[in-house]
């Protein structure tokens, strides 16, 4: 299946979900989808052009938006789905029903963006700590690291 | 009666520092689970605020036995975003580092499979033999473990004709002793009896819990990178794609010896054909705004790297997806229905890392609330002692 045939299928297959699709270099094609089409883009790309195995999913802070990509693995490269969520109302649904694989990586990107995946199986913390206080999602730009001043019980000598 | 049992989270020998909470039936585990980030280090975050070159080293330190696999996958992304290509010389170097890499790590992960089955001068042997490959590192990059090799646009090391030659009779040495092993593990009834069965992960299992690199190749999986995606030189060598059908770690054993076997052919075959000229070019400090997935086959399995540029010398973001998080959700299913002797065999059988190191596991009666702690070696020699008792599985062979 070369680049040419798989954009062919997705175009086929998505038809209207398609905002947009690019074959920027080899063996690399970026599909972007609405959110709201996440799901039902999936269970196509799944069950009927069949890319089963989804590398990982990769979070972007764009400001006053995120960009979420699922990368999928195929015989013949890679696919990429984009979607863009606002920062008011972030939320996504969960993928899990069609992929099962998807989980930690949805719960990374739960704890690391503060993005809500909607009907998660498990939407336990993965990453950070029990004690980790709540709002602080660490990959979004606008947070920055500050070491907790020491205390040395007793004082210093 | 259930019963939970906590393993980890932290041990100073491991890499990865993971927890699991056994829900256990007798000595039958019922459910795991998986909790993680004892050893998150931001890497991520710390990569926003690095140049270009630094994060080269930064990457590099995300893992000490696989180190070359995550620096290749970042370096062959950056080129991509600064539109250069390393010069072929530089490339055949940089990939023949990977297989000696693959060698080494493969290598160690069979004698811990070794020392897991009890089998420990199968250990002994392969973990004295591991250290031919890492001497050919050494003289080649200067290091055992961090080698360096990696610069944007090519290598930083050239081969000479001497090296080329020594890097060659050791692949031979290597070549016999690896056979040699394959005879011996095949024709050991209790090696082969103890590993047969042992942590199930079906086909469709694999495929839908994404799982990677030579866990899915033994359950018949036949992805890899490699072959799918041939990042440089990969679509100019001549290689097999390895693949069991046994679906336990007996097949996990055999599909990485093959690919040890396999990695010795690649490698000889840059050798042979390895191309005059330069080792690297000179590379831009900025890129322009872009974006690159890049991926590569680490021993372990897919390695992923997401990089998006906007136009200064450091990146906007940088995704990275090591091999081993992709396999956590399958070593759940692995761990399923099996006994808490096999714990030690399955981690292994994904990770040489994670249990290669004495860990301690806590034994709780769910009944009378009584705490048991047991050293790792104790849960290891009540492995062993269960496994004595048991009659070997005859009906078990090794497969070819």
């Amino acid at each position: 299946m070369t680049d040419q045939e798989l954009v062919e299928k997705l175009k086929a297959g998505l038809g209207p979900m398609i905002v947009e699709i690019a074959n920027p270099a080899q063996r690399r094609i970026f599909l972007t989808v609405e959110a709201k089409n996440l799901v039902a883009a999936f269970s196509v790309i799944r069950k009927d052009i069949g890319l089963t195995f989804l590398s990982t999913v990769s979070g972007v802070d764009l400001g006053d938006s995120f960009e979420i990509l699922y990368h999928l693995g195929h015989d013949h490269g890679n696919m990429n789905v984009r979607t863009r969520i606002t920062k008011a109302y972030p939320h996504v649904a969960s993928i899990c029903s069609v992929i099962p694989g998807a989980i930690l990586y949805e719960r990374e990107i739960q704890d690391m963006f503060g993005i809500v995946v909607d009907g998660i199986p498990d939407p336990r913390p993965l990453l950070l700590s029990d004690d980790w206080p709540a709002g602080n999602h660490p990959l979004r730009k606008d947070w920055k690291f500050e070491r907790p001043q020491e205390i040395i019980p007793g004082g210093k000598k | 009666m259930k019963f939970q049992i906590p393993i980890g989270p932290q041990h100073p020998a491991l890499k990865e520092p993971i927890s699991l909470r056994m829900t256990v039936e007798g000595e039958v585990i019922k459910d795991a689970d998986i909790r993680l980030g004892y050893n998150h280090r931001g890497v991520e975050k710390v990569a926003e605020e690095r140049t270009w070159v630094q994060n080269i080293y930064l990457t590099e330190r995300i893992c000490g036995i696989c180190s070359h696999s995550h620096s290749t996958c970042y370096v062959q992304g950056v080129e991509k975003l600064m539109e250069i290509e390393p010069p072929k010389r530089g490339a055949y170097i940089r990939y023949l580092v990977s297989e000696l890499e693959r060698v080494h790590s493969h290598l160690l992960w069979l004698g811990v499979a070794g020392h897991e089955a009890g089998f420990d001068s199968f250990f002994m042997y392969t973990w004295r033999d591991r250290e031919v490959v890492m001497d050919l590192l050494e003289m080649i990059s200067g290091n055992r473990v961090h080698y360096a090799m990696n610069a944007i646009g090519g290598v930083r090391r050239d081969l000479d004709e001497g090296q080329i030659k020594t890097i060659l009779d050791g692949i031979k040495v290597l070549r016999e002793r690896t056979e040699y092993y394959l005879k011996i593990g095949s024709s050991e009834p209790t090696f082969v009896g103890r590993l047969a069965g042992v942590g199930y992960l079906s086909k469709q299992q694999a495929i839908d819990f994404c799982a990677v690199g030579p866990t899915t190749r033994a359950s018949g999986v036949g992805i890899d990178v490699r072959k799918d995606d041939p990042h440089a030189v990969y679509d100019e060598v001549p290689f097999e794609v390895c693949t069991s059908d046994l679906c336990d770690v007996l097949g996990r054993t055999v599909v990485r010896i093959m690919e040890i076997l396999e990695s010795y052919k690649i490698c000889e075959f840059l050798l042979k054909n390895l191309p005059a000229g330069p080792v690297a070019v000179k590379a831009p400090k900025k890129a322009k705004p872009n974006e690159v997935v890049s991926r590569y086959e680490a021993p372990r399995g897919e390695n992923i790297h997401y990089i998006k540029s906007n136009g200064t010398e450091k990146p906007e973001r940088l995704k990275v997806r090591a091999p081993t998080l992709g396999n956590y959700r399958a070593t759940v299913e692995m761990l399923k229905n099996g006994f808490i002797a096999d714990i030690p065999l399955i981690f292994a059988a994904i990770d040489p890392c994670i249990c290669c190191a004495e860990r301690t596991v806590e034994l709780v009666n769910a009944r009378s609330g009584e705490e048991t702690t047991l050293r790792f070696s104790q849960l290891r020699a009540l492995a062993a002692e269960r496994f004595k008792k048991l009659p070997v599985k005859r009906n078990v062979a090794w497969p070819f």
